[in-house]
């Protein structure tokens, strides 16, 4: 029943943001973030795998939507589409070479891609514009056959674009991940010899996981791209894949609606706060502290332990929590 | 190759830089046997369960398993031709039931249907049938929705030797079973292993001597990475040999 809740909570947010917040461009960058932050939970939370270069997907999603849109008379449908296969494919070159390093190693090659896809982009100009990035990229209708479905001029309008393909993509994972395969990677975070001694073939999985959450990342830097007119440097730069990282940490790693809720709380904190303060990042530094030390679930597992407090049923004990319902 | 012997082993080595773990090892295992491999701690034992189960490549030698030359496949493969593993160091998934951890592991045989990105492990997914089997036998049953890292040490050691049992093997590797057991779960230990010895082939590392004199039909005995001697548990326990490695201790015990 945990996986209705899931899907519940982010339909819920889904539909109180519009009613919560007066910018739909701000509404649209929480759904967004949201997308990478899946992609990337798909990897921390599931598979065990701490990537730094989720921003190679991101960023590539955002170069690959600005190409297609002003460069080919690519319909936008199709677009986003190359956009999710790049980035599954560049996610492919990236796992092929990283995945079977173990811990620290793998931490290394995902930072050092990063690295290298940054000064790519730089060198680059005439695919990426260098330092300028890509100007004027443009937001298309949805249309079929030259009959405009939906409209993208105002910032409301497409943040409900932005909100189905939201929850397509969180249904879709949420799917994945209590399916066969995403059971199996659980196995595999949890214990990867064993897995591999009853018989798993553990580098493929998590290829597999790579993959789907660059192609997701992918998904998520060319919606960016559209919602801004631009794709710049630096949505390919390491800061990226650092601030998608703390999202999924501060959210929550292992919980889809824990994603959500992590990138809904570092956009708004990033909005508000540095309105307030400059130097934010600061209060930022000491929550991501926090979370270290004493919150692993991150502020999913608060607004968990505080609902069961509500209604009664909070135990303290040292138990270890079984991983979600069980078949 | 004969349809007698399970597993043959020939001159297994293994070098790690210029230290020799394994000095050329030969082993036959015969079908439906209780095969034990004893000796002092750094004999090797472990090493060459490792060379017999696929987790390291051996550097010299081969293995054959049920007539197959095995020497150059991954742990992983070795699965789908019949060979599951205990480990030594309690290796379950800790945050996952009881009920999950076998099924993941009876799963493991066909691992690719594990690819499977929609379907939920529900239905004829569900390997529920062999799971419920492998409960029973292990005697887990009340503990069947408990976090696998939850259990107590003993019930952990039966769920590691459940998670060999669920993948349907031909032969079972049991690396040290009853390690950092007390005295009460011992018994039921010896029981479970005795049991599984009529229906797999059984090849056992164990320092318990009660239980290896007791169960096994053959025994190895290991020692500075080479085979000391091999025998039956009565020849092997008055081999002076045996006597002088074991410094005369630890062998005696176990008499029926």
């Amino acid at each position: 029943m945990r996986r209705n809740i899931d899907i519940a909570v982010a339909l819920g947010i889904v539909v109180a943001l519009p009613l919560l917040l007066s910018s739909g461009s701000l509404a649209s960058e929480v759904l967004i973030y949201a997308l990478a932050v899946l992609g990337c939970n798909l990897l921390l939370g599931y598979t065990g795998l701490l990537s730094f270069g989720q921003g190679i997907f991101f960023g590539l999603g955002s170069y690959t939507i600005g190409l297609m849109l002003t460069r080919t008379g690519l319909p936008m449908p199709l677009a986003l589409v190359a956009s999710i296969i790049l980035g599954g494919l560049a996610a492919g070159l990236v796992g092929i070479v990283s995945i079977r390093q173990k811990g620290t190693y793998f931490v290394m090659l995902t930072l050092a891609f990063a690295q290298m896809f940054y000064f790519l982009a730089y060198s680059v100009p005439s695919l990426t514009g260098g330092d300028n990035g890509l100007l004027n990229i443009p937001r298309p209708p949805l249309s079929a056959f030259g009959v405009v479905l939906w409209d993208n001029t105002t910032a409301w309008q497409f943040y409900a674009m932005v909100a189905v393909i939201f929850l397509l993509v969180f249904v879709a994972l949420h799917r994945v991940t209590t399916s066969i395969f995403g059971r199996t990677l659980l196995a595999i975070r949890d214990n990867e010899v064993r897995a591999s001694a009853i018989g798993y073939n553990v580098p493929r999985f998590k290829l597999l996981a790579f993959v789907l959450s660059g192609a997701v990342t992918a998904l998520a830097g060319a919606l960016n791209a559209m919602m801004v007119g631009v794709a710049p440097l630096a949505n390919a730069e390491f800061h990226v894949s650092e601030m998608i990282l703390v999202m999924t940490v501060i959210g929550g790693a292992g919980n889809l609606a824990a994603s959500l809720i992590g990138a809904l709380f570092y956009v708004l904190a990033a909005d508000w706060l540095s309105t307030l303060w400059p130097r934010w990042l600061m209060l930022l530094g000491v929550l991501l502290v926090v979370i270290s030390l004493g919150m692993q679930r991150g502020l999913w597992g608060l607004i968990e332990d505080g609902f069961l407090a509500l209604t009664g049923r909070f135990k303290r004990t040292g138990e270890i929590r079984v991983e979600e319902k069980q078949v | 190759m004969s349809a007698e012997f399970l597993l043959e082993a020939r001159q297994v080595t293994k070098h790690y830089g210029k230290f020799v773990a394994l000095g050329g090892v030969d082993l036959r295992v015969r079908r439906n046997t209780v095969h034990s491999v004893i000796g002092p701690n750094g004999a090797g034992k472990t090493t060459l369960f490792h060379m017999l189960t696929g987790t390291l490549g051996a550097t010299g030698g081969s293995i054959a398993f049920d007539g197959q030359d095995v020497t150059r496949e991954p742990a992983h493969v070795r699965v789908r031709k019949g060979m599951a593993r205990s480990f030594q160091v309690t290796s379950l998934f800790p945050t996952l039931t009881v009920r999950e951890n076998l099924r993941l592991a009876a799963q493991g045989v066909n691992a690719r249907r594990a690819f499977n990105l929609w379907r939920s492990p529900q239905g004829h997914w569900s390997c529920a049938e062999m799971v419920d089997r492998v409960i029973e036998r292990l005697g887990l049953r009340n503990q069947e929705r408990t976090a696998a890292g939850s259990l107590s040490h003993g019930q952990q050691r039966r769920l590691e030797v459940g998670m060999a049992l669920s993948a349907e093997p031909k032969a079972i590797f049991l690396d040290e079973p009853t390690s950092g057991m007390g005295i009460d779960d011992l018994d039921d230990m010896k029981t479970l292993i005795a049991d599984l010895g009529r229906d797999y082939t059984v090849v056992l590392i164990e320092h318990n001597m009660g239980i290896v004199m007791d169960i096994s039909h053959t025994v190895t005995v290991m020692q500075q990475g080479r085979v000391l001697v091999e025998g039956t548990p009565q020849s092997v326990r008055d081999d002076e040999r045996v006597r002088t490695a074991y410094l005369g201790s630890m062998i005696t015990g176990g008499r029926k």
